[in-house]
């Protein structure tokens, strides 16, 4: 039996795989080994990211949605009202509220899928008896749908400043950047939550719908919960109130509006604050994920 | 082959039969969504339910995303007041501050994320967007971007200069869904005809807001000062405000509480009309009528005297005394 696939066995030899030369090297402090352990790890993550990259332009999830965007985007553009040019700002709000929804709808069911994927065609078994650790495998995937859904973002973005940028002839680029970026970075805390979900629910579908149902909650309601809070009775408003601090804030990332209404920059320290929030939360996530599944029976 | 041919035949018969039988009824049923408008037909009468939704969103882009929420205590907040007399900057702004101060240190930085200023539409002078941006940054004349973007001839009208045109799509998206909202046309019809001078819009859609709600007084109100303040035809306007009146008696003076806002920018508007014409006794009577309904009285009785006692006609200039 392999020490990896059995949960009784793993618990006691996690890191089964690559933590071979790492073992070797434990007689005395060798930095080569510990770098050379490292750099082989990376590989596996990249090797397993690659492969979700991959999987990304091959199916059709992405091209469906953006030709979708686009082609709503482009109606919506065209349509000239009071004989005179489209209104701008009604045209970029669709536009985004289409990239938001599409995104999130991506990165979800592409992540989602990841592992129960893997288990059922049992493509996980081989992939986990070569030196490539549960913590990497997991790693690995995260890294893959959260590039995939990075590279999505920088198509849909592209598409965006170009429509906005010929309607209004203007390209206030960095603050299309810091929109993509933030982002890009809420969606790495939803592609973590996804993951950690994926191996708690059963099926992806199930997965797919408590990740949506709870980001697009979060997005809609977590600004307003303190508020909530104080007009309720306790032991309620206690219980709101420390969900409102405890949850991920990913209404931070939704900076639609300042682009929209021609606001300026969001100030870089706070941008970069936002961002390190985002990372805290998806290392959350990921070392739940990591633990979890090292734990887990994997058939 | 026979056999498939003939329950074919006989199938397509029945189905022409039953088609034909049907479709006068179908005509003539009151639940018969063909209208040629594709939202009636997707959508029936819950379109009405989008209507005001459309509406308020317009008034969100006049106030460029800062509007409250259902959370918000939003008693200060004078919604959709896109529909009224835009207040001076910083006069009333601190009032209708409904975020108010940061609650906690989540609710501050969440704050650098979205529009958290109570601004309006076209605040910056200018319709771009780079003005926009400049004057959120605070520093307008020395903005970078602003100072390489080159102002063509009429981008700088009187007021606002364009950037109203943002609200236009959702009032006219809120009236296809509620032809019978009065107050979309009202408000699509002065932004067009005051800040973009698109005034044959104008008139066009409020002549669809009559089509869709035959005599009107709010709209042949808004459809007469076209006339007299657009195209200076005060006799056309004369006309139509005078329908106007007409209509508003048979409509709201029976009621209890009766829009005596409308009746009163009626009267105002025709006796000014009345006066410059040099018919006073008409001019007279619509002050008298105003008087009853104005907060103004002492000054309508101050016009009233004038008129009664003066002879030659002095052309002022026109006070809304309403």
């Amino acid at each position: 039996m392999n020490p990896v696939t059995n949960p009784l066995l793993s618990t006691a030899l996690p890191e089964a795989g690559p933590v071979g030369p790492v073992r070797q090297a434990q007689g005395g402090p060798s930095h080569q080994a510990h770098d050379r352990s490292r750099s082989r790890s990376w590989n596996t993550i990249s090797a397993v990211a690659s492969v979700v990259l991959k999987e990304l332009y091959r199916r059709k999830d992405f091209y469906v949605l953006f030709v979708l965007t686009a082609l709503l985007t482009l109606l919506m553009g065209s349509v000239s009202l009071f004989s005179q040019d489209a209104a701008v700002r009604a045209t970029r709000e669709i536009c985004l509220a289409l990239i938001w929804i599409s995104s999130l709808v991506i990165v979800v069911t592409a992540t989602a899928r990841q592992i129960p994927t893997e288990r059922e065609q049992r493509t996980l078994f081989p992939l986990l008896a070569k030196p490539v650790s549960r913590s990497e495998f997991v790693l690995g995937k995260f890294a893959g749908c959260w590039s995939s859904a990075g590279l999505c973002l920088l198509v849909f973005y592209v598409f965006f400043a170009v429509i906005a940028g010929a309607q209004e002839h203007e390209w206030p680029l960095a603050n299309y950047f810091q929109l993509l970026t933030l982002h890009w970075f809420m969606l790495g805390i939803v592609c973590a939550l996804t993951l950690l979900g994926s191996l708690i629910f059963a099926a992806p579908s199930s997965n797919n719908t408590i990740t949506l149902v709870v980001t697009t909650g979060i997005l809609l309601m977590a600004r307003h919960l303190n508020k909530v809070a104080m007009k309720m009775a306790e032991p309620w408003q206690s219980v709101v109130s420390a969900l409102y601090f405890v949850l991920p804030h990913l209404e931070f990332y939704d900076a639609r509006d300042l682009v929209i209404h021609n606001f300026g920059l969001v100030r870089w320290g706070f941008w970069a604050l936002a961002l390190v929030y985002a990372v805290v939360w998806m290392a959350l996530f990921l070392t739940s994920a990591c633990w979890l599944f090292r734990r887990r029976a994997i058939h | 082959m026979r056999t498939i041919v003939f329950p074919f035949a006989l199938l397509a018969v029945i189905a022409v039969s039953i088609g034909t039988a049907l479709e006068p009824w179908f005509q003539a049923w009151a639940g018969n969504r063909q209208s040629g408008s594709l939202l009636q037909t997707a959508l029936g009468d819950g379109r009405k339910l989008f209507a005001k939704h459309f509406y308020t969103k317009a008034d969100v882009y006049f106030h460029n995303g800062y509007y409250p929420t259902i959370y918000d205590n939003a008693a200060d907040f004078k919604e959709a007041h896109m529909a009224g007399d835009v207040h001076q900057p910083g006069e009333e702004e601190a009032l209708e501050n409904f975020l108010g101060k940061p609650k906690d240190w989540l609710d501050a930085f969440g704050r650098h994320f979205y529009p958290s200023r109570h601004t309006h539409l076209g605040d910056s002078g200018c319709g771009h967007s780079c003005c926009q941006r400049a004057r959120e940054n605070g520093d307008h004349a020395h903005f970078e971007e602003h100072d390489q973007h080159v102002h063509e001839e009429g981008d700088h009208p009187t007021v606002g200069g364009g950037a109203e045109r943002e609200l236009l799509p959702w009032l006219r998206l809120s009236a296809e869904l509620d032809p019978e909202r009065v107050e979309t046309y009202v408000v699509a019809s002065f932004w067009l005809r005051s800040k973009l001078g698109r005034v044959d819009d104008a008139e066009q859609f409020l002549r669809e807001g009559l089509r869709a709600n035959p005599g009107d007084p709010e709209i042949l109100f808004e459809l007469g000062r076209i006339y007299y303040e657009s195209r200076q035809e005060p006799v056309r306007a004369r006309n139509v405000w005078e329908i106007a009146l007409k209509r508003w008696g048979e409509r709201e003076a029976g009621k209890p509480e009766p829009n005596t806002l409308v009746y009163g920018g009626i009267l105002n508007n025709l006796a000014n009309v009345e006066r410059e014409q040099n018919d006073y006794p008409k001019a007279i009577h619509y002050y008298k009528l105003l008087k009853q309904v104005s907060p103004n009285q002492e000054k309508i009785q101050d016009w009233i005297q004038y008129l009664e006692t003066n002879g030659p006609p002095l052309r002022v200039g026109i006070r809304q005394l309403y």
